[in-house]
């Protein structure tokens, strides 16, 4: 769907001699333009009309957590969604006794949105660090290099990738990339990297009865790492196909201005990225979205664990993970409005990539488009 | 050099040669004129080879680029056909002909942007300087640093004003920025453009007028200091004020340039150039001095072409 945003804007009519012809057109076709023009005036309108309705609607379900949480929804890690009985600890970390048995404590339910915003955040850029640079090259080999003949039937492929259903990502990640990583991939990168200075990506601290001790990763396969590769391998076709496009509308005196310079191939190739700069930060910018909203495949590969980590190696969560993963079970009304605030976050900051990114693929042609 | 001919260039084809011209010629005697009239035409219309007439006073000219029995084919289709040509040094050669004869093409196998065409072979050579341009050996990139290059349209990269002029400097990797600054001021200076732009070299390119632009790109084609430098109708993109500033330009730029232009206009042609080449179908079928073409060319097929009367 986001495909049709990298046509460049060239078709876009100059409205004057729109207008003018118009006037020229007959009285019954100008009643057709009017009908016409209506039309899609009034389903422009439905479609903003939709969107301010589902903001509306999650905006409104999730009140119950906004007033509840405020702000310290978006910056407290606890993700708690029912209150809790614990051991009582004193402030040394030793149990607290009372009556000859262990006390304990009730921790209320609590909602802290960071570490699946964290989450989301993090595999989403992991994603784009592996497709954006497969998907420009690509995308070079595509414009650049390969016949016409060899073109048209990669071209297609890579468009079909982006319409397979994500569960199928998420199932080839869950049954063929994950034990990959856990068996082979990450043991072999622990032996090359776990140098002083790079622990931290292999071991991780935890409390056991009050204590913090650092104790070696598990690596299970399922993790950040695993998210990021499955989504950057879910993007990459999107990243491809757009800044093929965009690359693609580079005026070939562009290239040529730079060849006839001297320029080496990969010196001109950087012009011709250069030059097309908006147009591929587009292409970025909606893999994010993509990358960002995706759920399904996500889910299956990411481990599922509510936590900020800094290393890769280690489970994580998403928002849209987090979503399935609860929503089913979600019993109090706070719990199911938290999930729903969420869910209105995820929407805001996709929305948010899209049209950022859409005004640069549009605007960036339009720019290069006006001086020819 | 200048030569002014009461032409209003090709475009004004009614208006003929001036017959002043045309009675200061020799009687005309078939043999010494090469192929009579229409000789050429039918010869390339039935395929048959024919010599170029190419005039003595160019042989004692030292040669930039020396084209070798050139041929080149676009896929199965023939572009260009037998052509052996010196371009003088230091001297502005103006390439005419009418629509599709090959102009650019054989302006564009100096630097070998033809390379880059899908289908594209050629037999033959062009020397530069001595040295060959499509030996086994050659380093393209080497070789077209050594080749400036202006095109139809302007062209400037989406950069700084001053990253525009340096940028030949720069994928040379001089970081220098000494030396870049001596390089684009001298540039500028010498395709006329630093008086305007002097204050405001880390400005876009883009915000250039069409004219200011393309003298850009001359200043970007010149600061290399190229042994040869090709223009494909520079101008024909600009205005009239534009075009003059930049034939102007030219002019200025010849004694230190070699330059080879290709040309609609013949005015343009006659005014500037010091020698002119005419090509037809591929062929090259005339080439002298630039006055001998326009005033009084050995052809009857050049006459009329630079006369406007086809084409
Ligand atoms: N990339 C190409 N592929 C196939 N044929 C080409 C290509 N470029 C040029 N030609 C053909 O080669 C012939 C010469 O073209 P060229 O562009 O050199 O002509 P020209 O003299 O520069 O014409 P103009 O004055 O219109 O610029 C034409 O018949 C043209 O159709
Ligand atoms: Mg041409």
């Amino acid at each position: 769907m986001a495909l049709e945003t990298a046509t460049p804007p060239a078709t876009d009519p100059a409205p004057a001699p729109a207008r003018r012809r118009r006037t020229r057109v007959s009285g019954k076709g100008r009643a057709w333009d009017a009908i016409f023009a209506g039309l899609a005036r009034g389903s422009t309108v439905l479609t903003l009309l939709i969107l301010a309705a589902l903001v509306a609607v999650l905006f409104e379900s999730a009140v119950p957590s906004i007033r509840e949480n405020g702000a310290k929804f978006l910056v407290s890690s606890e993700w708690r969604p029912n209150e809790r009985e614990v051991q009582k600890r004193d402030a040394a970390g030793h149990l607290v006794m009372e009556d000859g048995e262990v006390a304990t404590e009730t921790l209320p339910a609590e909602f802290g949105a960071l570490p699946v915003i964290w989450g989301t955040a993090a595999s989403s850029l992991l994603a784009l660090l592996f497709a954006v640079p497969i998907g420009f090259g690509a995308a070079l080999f595509l414009v650049r290099i390969c016949k016409p003949r060899l073109g048209g039937p990669l071209s297609f492929l890579i468009e079909f990738l982006a319409a397979v259903p994500s569960i199928a990502y998420g199932m080839w990640g869950l049954m063929v990339l994950a034990p990959l990583l856990q068996d082979h991939i990450e043991p072999f990168l622990r032996s090359v990297l776990d140098v002083p200075g790079l622990h931290w990506l292999f071991h991780e601290t935890i409390q056991v009865g009050g204590e913090s001790i650092t104790r070696v990763l598990p690596l299970s396969g399922r993790d950040m790492l695993c998210g990021g590769l499955v989504l950057g391998i879910m993007i990459l076709p999107i990243v491809t196909a757009i800044s093929r496009d965009v690359l693609r509308a580079v005026p070939r005196e562009q290239i040529e201005g730079s060849l006839a310079l001297g320029a080496t191939w990969w010196q001109s190739s950087w012009a011709m990225l250069r030059y097309s700069r908006a147009g591929l930060l587009g292409a970025v910018l909606l893999g994010l979205a993509r990358a960002a909203g995706e759920t399904m495949a996500v889910t299956m590969v990411i481990g599922n664990n509510n936590q900020i980590k800094a290393s890769i190696f280690a489970p994580a969560q998403t928002m849209s993970s987090l979503l399935a993963n609860e929503f089913a079970e979600a019993t109090t009304e706070l719990h199911r409005a938290a999930l729903i605030e969420i869910a209105l976050v995820l929407l805001l900051m996709s929305l948010a990539f899209n049209i950022s990114a859409r005004m640069l693929v549009t605007g960036g042609a339009t720019k290069s488009g006006g001086r020819r | 050099m200048a030569t002014v001919i009461p032409l209003s260039g090709a475009q004004a084809a009614s208006s003929r040669l001036p017959h002043a011209a045309s009675t200061t010629l020799p009687p005309r005697v078939e043999e010494e004129r090469g192929p009579a009239r229409g000789r050429v035409f039918e010869a390339i219309s039935r395929s048959e080879a024919f010599p170029s007439e190419i005039h003595e006073s160019l042989l004692a000219e030292p040669a930039v680029v020396e084209v070798r029995d050139f041929r080149l084919w676009y896929a199965r289709k023939q572009a260009l056909f037998d052509i052996s040509m010196r371009i003088p040094r230091g001297k502005l050669t103006a390439l005419v002909g009418p629509s599709g004869c090959g102009k650019s093409t054989l302006l564009r196998s100096v630097n070998r942007l033809n390379d880059l065409v899908d289908g594209v072979s050629i037999e033959g050579d062009m020397l530069l300087n001595g040295d060959s341009i499509y030996g086994r050996s050659v380093d393209v990139i080497d070789l077209r640093k050594r080749i400036g290059m202006v095109f139809q349209k302007p062209n400037p990269f989406p950069m700084s004003i001053f990253e525009n002029v340096v940028y030949a400097l720069r994928i040379d990797g001089v970081r220098d920025t000494r030396v870049l600054e001596e390089v684009c001021e001298r540039s500028l200076r010498g395709a006329g453009l630093w008086d305007e732009v002097k204050d405001r070299l880390r400005e876009s390119a883009l915000q250039l007028s069409g004219g200011q632009q393309q003298r850009l790109c001359i200043a970007r084609a010149i600061a290399a200091e190229p042994e040869v430098l090709l223009l494909d109708e520079p101008c024909s993109a600009l205005d009239p004020i534009a075009t003059g500033r930049i034939e102007d330009l030219i002019e200025e730029l010849k004694g230190d340039y070699s330059i080879l232009m290709v040309t609609h206009n013949m005015q343009q042609a006659s005014r500037t150039s010091d020698f002119t080449a005419f090509l037809y179908l591929g062929r090259l079928v005339e080439y002298g001095p630039t006055n001998d073409i326009f005033l009084k060319p050995r052809l009857r097929e050049t006459e009329d072409y630079v006369t406007g009367r086809f084409g």
